[in-house]
């Protein structure tokens, strides 16, 4: 054999392994370099819009002339309907005080993976998570977000903040969300259910506004025609939904009794059975061909095409009924508290966005977050974000707009709605429990099982779910 | 004197050329060695973790990792979650389902336009369409096209008269409405692996063929399906392997409903995972999963080498 080729070959694999190796070192290099970097100038240059960034007088103060810009601070926001609401917030924020702010905008779907990373970074990339109702309690219960008064003991919580029972505190005693839990997170999406309806179709048949749900069902039957549909149930997904039909007939699916410790499943009672019935007929028997199909913005598109007379939904869609660009309704559209099952029962599920400051934060960092948090959730700040079409949290902004003659007439509805709000289940296993209902809810309506059925199952998988996270639970009922 | 110490001895082998010739023996394997080792910890660290993990229950107190040992726990759970039967079922209609029709309707194209002598180019190109759309964009196309009030199908319907179904709200349409859009998407990559086997088969056989008398179908039948039968086997297997996987699509036009009409267990796992954050009991089931396919593969690489023998 000549040696020579294979003596070229041999020169040849060294020579391209030791440009690997030196590429190699380069680009891991490269890496360090990119990840060692202050995340908030990376966030700026690359998320936050120019109106979001502090103008360029306030980066370079003089030490005589104004007090120290405080350290530029991220925000993970979802892009929602109200975000534009919320940039104007920050935009305000940055013009009154010079603290630079950037936000990094993430579709929902990227929102709890984004902010479990950054709880277990070194240091979180963020300075303030937006969590969803479903998602906070894990971050309190886990100790992920840190307890407002740990960075400002001598904070208060402005009464006139409305806490959605009490979606802002964490027991840890109890696991639980309660009045006298630790406040962990600060509410800034006031979202709750409200019903909608065509005001001009129930006048011209001399309906009122329903308050009960037999009142709902009597206007279906009146307006249910070949060209519009009765009512339409959220049926992706359809927990929330049903959630406030539940609590209207006063039942609920898990209850703590505070005294002894014990958890109650509840999804098998009578008033379970009576709120499913109510929401099965509504749904059937008046509802689209599709009725099994229908999400948020399928039923916003419905209403707005006038293809529906009522519906309960998110306060936040009110809005999309009033633009010319994608509504044929403006102006016939009204809202009040969602109905009961008797007058007085009214009841609206709170589906309420928190922000909550990460543990893994240099104290410089959570003080400039929970400034801006203050800032954000005074009264002067809500009144300009509920202006720019955002949701409030506050119950005396709700209370002036309701004159607004913009936005009124579903400003005074969520105003109206506040004594009705109730949460659904908090607890770190609510994601599983509502995997429950939804699957539950959605075999029963497509009449895969029976509406006894599915609450059965349902709360014996609940039941299973909490026996199994260590939870005292009560047998479950016959 | 001494002859004996005067003959010349041959020198013994110094240090430096002992190395060298090590060098020289075991050259090719440390030339490949880095390579070895960085393909093996890319593929031995994950899936020691996910077995790790299946076996545990992970959860993050105070941004720290927890790993609690729970030994099969997680198999008894998923032996008693009633969706986890329903999501494999589906899976495996579907995985059946689309493997059977696209391997049909693609080879099928792929005889036709390998037997074509215009526009080859053009047949290709636009078969290869499909293929080239991220599944993100054909979930949303499809998910408008279905639509039950806006719709493109169901407005052609109503053109014609046809009241058109709830597509995807119907629990006997949704899974047939997943399995057309995944034959849209997909049968132009089994179209693909089996046209380049039927155009790398030698012409002369079919010629020969030809010149002894044998039909168009003889030569089929006789010729180009057994030669075609390794490339058959490969794109099947690989098909096989990506729709045990499927995700995208469903997630984008039915999330799994109505009810669990289409709940399959890619879907289900992200759930679990993502939604409910049981890392440890997502992770067991993505192993299941990985053990079934690898069931199939097996089965085919046997497949194969029967073919091959």
């Amino acid at each position: 054999m000549n040696p020579r080729p294979l003596k070229k070959v041999k020169q040849g694999l060294l020579s391209t392994l030791s440009l690997l190796v030196v590429v190699s070192f380069l680009l891991t290099a490269c890496g360090t370099t990119a990840t060692t970097e202050a995340p908030a100038p990376t966030q700026a240059a690359t998320e936050g819009s120019p109106a979001t960034q502090a103008p360029a007088t306030v980066e370079a103060p003089t030490a005589t002339e104004e007090p120290k810009p405080l350290p530029a601070i991220t925000i993970l926001i979802n892009e929602s309907p109200w975000l534009a609401g919320f940039e104007a917030l920050v935009n305000k924020y940055v013009e009154e005080t010079g603290n630079p702010v950037n936000l990094n905008r993430t579709p929902f779907n990227g929102m709890l993976e984004k902010s479990r990373n950054a709880v277990q970074a070194s240091e979180s990339e963020f300075d303030i998570l937006t969590l969803n109702e479903q998602w906070y309690m894990q971050f309190y219960a886990d100790g992920l977000v840190t307890p407002i008064k740990e960075i400002k003991p001598s904070f208060e919580l402005d009464p006139q903040i409305i806490e959605y029972e009490w979606a802002t505190r964490w027991d840890p005693a109890l696991g639980y969300s309660s009045q006298n839990g630790e406040l962990y997170g600060l509410p800034i999406n006031g979202n709750i259910m409200l019903f909608f309806y065509r005001k001009d179709l129930f006048e011209a048949n001399g309906l009122a506004a329903p308050q009960t749900w037999a009142d709902v069902e009597a206007a279906a039957q009146a307006l249910k025609n070949d060209e519009m549909a009765g009512y339409v149930v959220r049926a992706n997904p359809p927990n929330w939904e049903f959630q406030a039909f539940l609590a209207s007939y006063g039942g609920n699916v898990i209850k703590l009794d505070e005294q002894t410790g014990e958890w109650e499943v509840n999804l098998n009672s009578p008033e379970a059975l009576a709120a499913l019935t109510t929401w099965l007929k509504l749904g059937r028997d008046y509802g689209p061909a599709n009725y099994a199909d229908n999400g948020q913005a399928e039923m916003i598109a419905l209403m707005a095409s006038g293809k529906i007379p009522q519906m309960v939904l998110v306060g936040a869609s009110a809005p999309d009924f009033d633009n010319p660009e994608k509504s044929i309704v403006i102006g016939n559209v009204a809202a009040v508290p969602v109905p009961g099952s008797e007058a007085g029962m009214n009841a609206t599920m709170s589906g309420i966005w928190v922000m909550g400051i990460p543990h893994n934060l240099p104290d410089e960092r959570k003080q400039a977050a929970l400034t801006f948090l203050e800032w954000a959730l005074s009264k002067d700040a809500q009144l300009f974000y509920a202006q720019a079409g955002a949701i409030p949290v506050r119950q005396d902004v709700y209370e002036e707009m309701a004159n607004d003659p913009k936005r009124g007439w579903w400003m005074k509805a969520m105003a109206d709605s506040t004594p009705f709000i109730h949460a659904q289940p908090r607890l770190a296993e609510t994601p599983q429990i509502i995997e429950v209902l939804d699957r539950r809810l959605k075999q029963a309506l497509i009449a895969e099982i029976t509406p006894e059925q599915a609450l059965l199952e349902g709360a014996k998988e609940i039941h299973k779910i909490l026996t199994d996270a260590g939870y005292k639970v009560k047998p479950l009922a016959d | 004197m001494n002859l004996s110490s005067s003959a010349p001895t041959p020198r013994s082998p110094g240090l430096v050329s002992r190395i060298g010739n090590f060098i020289d023996r075991t050259f090719q394997y440390w030339t490949i060695a880095p390579l070895v080792i960085t393909l093996l910890l890319l593929v031995a660290y994950p899936s020691v973790q996910l077995l790790r993990m299946s076996v545990s229950e992970v959860d993050i107190v105070k941004g720290q990792t927890v790993w609690t040992f729970v030994g099969a726990k997680h198999l008894e759970t998923a032996l008693q979650d009633p969706v986890v039967p329903v999501a494999f079922k589906n899976t495996l209609v579907f995985v059946i389902a689309v493997v059977i029709i696209e391997t049909i309707l693609s080879l099928l194209i792929s005889i036709l336009v390998s037997r074509s002598h215009h526009l080859v180019g053009l047949y290709r190109t636009v078969l290869l369409i499909p293929l080239l759309v991220p599944p993100i964009a054909i979930g949303t196309m499809w998910r408008l096209m279905y639509d039950y009030n806006y719709g493109f199908i169901n407005q052609a319907l109503a053109l014609i008269g046809i009241a058109g179904p709830t597509w995807t709200a119907s629990p006997k349409l949704a899974m047939p409405s997943i399995i057309l859009v995944d034959l849209w998407h997909w049968t132009s990559f089994m179209f693909l692996i089996i046209l380049a086997g039927l155009e790398s088969q030698p012409v002369e056989l079919n010629e020969a063929a030809r010149v002894d008398g044998a039909t168009e179908t003889q030569i089929l039948r006789y010729i180009t399906l057994p030669l075609l039968r390794p490339t058959l086997v490969t794109a099947v297997m690989l098909r096989t392997i990506f729709a045990f996987k499927v995700f995208d699509e469903i997630f984008l036009l039915t999330g799994g409903g109505p009810g669990t009409a289409t709940e399959v267990i890619s879907l289900y796992i992200y759930k679990v995972f993502s939604g409910q954050f049981r890392l440890g009991y997502a992770s067991f089931l993505a192993l299941a999963l990985a053990l079934i396919i690898s069931v199939f593969v097996i089965f085919y690489r046997r497949l194969a080498q029967r073919t091959t023998a």
